[in-house]
């Protein structure tokens, strides 16, 4: 009976000790580190495991939810990433997966609503797959509203019709969508924009100074090149040839940081970055801070700062969801929920993302639109200005 | 090379593919061996199963042009690519899959007799131009055609199979799956050999000036050694599609075809052992050096090197395979195999 006692009496003694258990999570990520991105990979995966490490600590350990990231190598294939998700939902049951691009939503758009896992891309969207009541969602809209925001703050600026002479890839879907989406800009605001007949090119060119010297007699204000970095390289090239300087605007894939390894930027005064997240070099950027806190690697830039935001918008949604269901019942389902019935403001965001708000109707955040750019002064990328940029209203195009 | 003791009566019996009791046990073994697999394998591993499954159709598909017939092809995965669309847009129109796979094998089969009547009258170089003229064309006419058609530059989803109420999505479901189509297609590959048509290809490849003495209608064979390479690829395709769901033309690239062709090389050309081996060494290989890369990036090496480095040391493999056994695997697989029948007696 003693013995019996004092078992019970240790029993009682270990479990009051014992520190308040946690619901554990998984959050799973696609990588590319075998694949063409693999150089930045460091870098992005750095943002998201610095993102889950700080909230764990600051935020998980009070509401009772431990997250843990499971990245997997996915080579920016398909295939590779059809091989892989079966197992990934088997074995870790993610309540939310963060994509890495296209292949990511050609191969998983399809599968997500029967698999109940929401998806969150930090990459931008594409007019092609606007479309209601996906699983698949971006923490930016799409290319075009992007480049939009930055058009419209250009042509301000001007006062008059803005030109656009845009350079694209025929053969790439969401290059020529990015054109399309600027042409429906266009088309909605006749007074403001204009954009010159495309010039179609190879995804690495050799030359477009012929493509270039064409566009330059519709005297355009800015080069569109969604497309590739040796696109923007080559646009460069071709203008140092004819003695121009038309300002170009590109992406983040082939943004002003990408194109600096292959160019010396003083030839790209005034062409600019265009997005949608916090430019990595805003003054007074909480995340960032973060970010240096908490990363074991890496490097903090436009891909580190894309995946941070991509992942801490992921782990805001956790919250949302702890608060609504508990922190014991948080389900893919429930990721998705709490995704579209709440608002999510910049000051949660860490000034990573402007507020962001989603519905059905979108795979990327609708109503009031922002945007960002890059610019390069004096042969240094700096952000175009501190604030966002409004974008302005675009129907589907 | 037949062990002591084994004297065939008769042509049926010397044309068996497996000839000795032995034999028959290791393919019961290895059959056993395969449908027992999900049961040790994890789903990452079931769906790299897969997808070798459905290389080996292509590849198998490649074998019956390049290795029998002699027809030099790189256009194997824009004919895969076929097959895919095909089984995308006859999906669309909820045909069920085993009224879809063949449909899509048939279209397959029929666009491939579009440029082997071309391909059929050239040779050598000649012969690779017009087939590389295949892969080019494929994604140009796919993007040409209205979006409504085979979805332009989006691509098509692909919906899932159903089987009565059962819906394959899981990797075990796809693994039987495609393990039962490439079972089927093995059995036919192992059969052409023998066969009439076989023969025919196997004496137009050799040579077919004599092929033609011997009342061989060579032009015919040529074209034919297409519509069946292009059948196997069709259904390749179609398991693809059913497989990712979702089919676009930069998933069927002139990379993958020359991929198809390297994999048949380092196998064997003349062998559908040699289809076999390649597949899974490249898959092996291939997935070996992706592990290996990965555990090296996560302990800090540069991501860009790497990559570099995966893809030299791929080739680098290649390399070493070809320079130590130009005949192919099949052939150092035949050697092995005699040595073991031959066992304990040693062998010249």
């Amino acid at each position: 009976m003693k013995v019996a006692r004092s078992i019970f009496a240790a029993a009682l003694l270990a479990a009051t000790s014992m520190p308040a258990l946690s619901a554990d999570y998984v959050i799973s990520a696609s990588a590319d580190y075998s694949g063409p991105f693999a150089d930045v990979m460091p870098n992005a995966m750095s943002g998201i495991n610095a993102m889950a490490d700080w909230w764990n600590k600051e935020v998980g350990a009070k509401i009772g939810v431990n997250v843990e990231i499971k990245i997997y190598d996915m080579r920016y294939d398909p295939a590779q990433i059809a091989k892989t998700w079966p197992a990934i939902l088997s074995s870790d049951r993610p309540i939310m997966h963060l994509g890495f691009g296209s292949p990511d939503f050609v191969t998983l758009m399809k599968r997500l609503p029967t698999d109940k896992v929401p998806m969150l891309i930090g990459t931008a969207m594409v007019g092609l797959v606007w479309g209601p009541d996906g699983w698949h969602y971006s923490i930016r809209p799409t290319y075009s509203h992007e480049f939009a925001g930055l058009l419209s703050h250009l042509q301000e600026k001007k006062g008059s019709k803005l030109i656009v002479g845009p350079i694209s890839t025929q053969n790439q879907a969401g290059f020529v969508d990015q054109v399309n989406g600027v042409r429906k800009l266009a088309e909605t605001y006749p007074d403001r924009f204009e954009v010159l007949e495309t010039q179609w090119v190879e995804a690495s060119p050799v030359s477009v100074t012929a493509n270039i010297r064409a566009l330059a007699a519709g005297n355009p204000d800015v080069l569109l090149v969604g497309g590739t970095t040796a696109q923007v390289i080559a646009a460069a090239s071709a203008m140092g040839e004819l003695g121009l300087n038309i300002p170009i605007i590109s992406s983040t894939h082939n943004g002003l940081s990408e194109v600096a390894k292959g160019v010396d930027l003083n030839k790209l005064n005034g062409s600019y970055s265009a997005f949608s997240f916090a430019p990595p070099q805003r003054k007074n950027l909480p995340i960032k801070d973060v970010y240096e806190q908490h990363k074991k690697e890496g490097q903090w830039g436009l891909i580190a700062a894309q995946s941070a935001a991509q992942a801490l918008l992921g782990l805001r949604v956790l919250e949302k969801a702890v608060a609504k269901v508990g922190a014991d019942n948080v389900t893919g389902e429930a990721m998705r929920n709490a995704l579209l019935e709440n608002v999510f403001t910049e000051e949660e965001l860490l000034g990573a993302l402007p507020t962001l708000d989603y519905d059905e109707t979108a795979p990327f955040p609708v109503g009031d639109l922002k945007a960002t750019a890059e610019v390069v002064r004096d042969g240094k990328i700096e952000p175009l200005t501190d604030e966002w940029l409004s974008v302005p209203a675009l129907e589907k195009w | 090379m037949l062990p002591t003791g084994i004297h065939p009566t008769c042509y049926a019996h010397e044309a068996r593919v497996l000839i000795t009791p032995r034999s028959r046990v290791w393919l019961a073994i290895l059959i056993a061996g395969l449908l027992a697999f999900p049961l040790a394998a994890g789903p990452y591993m079931l769906g790299v199963f897969t997808h070798m499954f459905i290389t080996l159709m292509a590849v198998y598909g490649l074998y019956v042009t390049v290795g029998m017939a002699g027809q030099i092809n790189v256009a194997q995965s824009a004919f895969v690519g076929v097959g895919a669309f095909a089984t995308a847009k006859l999906s669309e129109y909820g045909l069920p899959f085993y009224l879809v796979i063949p449909a899509a094998a048939v279209i397959t089969g029929t666009v491939s007799i579009l440029f082997a009547l071309p391909a059929a009258r050239v040779k050598g170089f000649y012969l690779a131009l017009t087939t590389l003229a295949a892969q080019v064309v494929f994604p140009i006419v796919i993007l040409a055609l209205p979006m409504s058609w085979l979805g332009g530059l989006v691509g098509m989803s692909v919906s899932p199979i159903s089987i009565g109420s059962l819906t394959l999505s899981a990797p075990i479901h796809f693994y039987y799956f495609t393990l039962a189509f490439v079972a089927l297609l093995t059995v036919a590959v192992f059969n052409l050999k023998r066969s009439r048509f076989g023969r025919a290809l196997l004496a137009v490849r050799d040579n077919d000036v004599v092929a033609e003495v011997m009342g061989i209608p060579v032009f015919k064979m040529k074209v034919l050694a297409f519509f069946v390479g292009s059948l196997f690829a069709g259904v390749a395709g179609a398991c693809l599609a059913y497989f990712l769901q979702f089919v676009t033309v930069t998933s069927f690239t002139l990379f993958a075809s020359v991929w198809y062709l390297g994999m048949l090389i380092v196998g064997g050309v003349h062998s559908p052992v040699g289809a076999i081996l390649g597949v899974v060494f490249i898959t092996l290989v291939q997935e070996s050096l992706h592990d290996i890369a990965n555990s090296l990036m996560q302990s800090g090496a540069s991501g860009g090197v790497l990559f570099a480095l995966t893809s030299v040391a791929l080739g680098g493999c290649i390399l070493i395979a070809l320079i130590f056994e130009p005949r192919g695997l099949a052939h150092r697989w035949q050697v092995l195999r005699t040595a073991f029948q031959l066992w304990p007696f040693p062998r010249n």
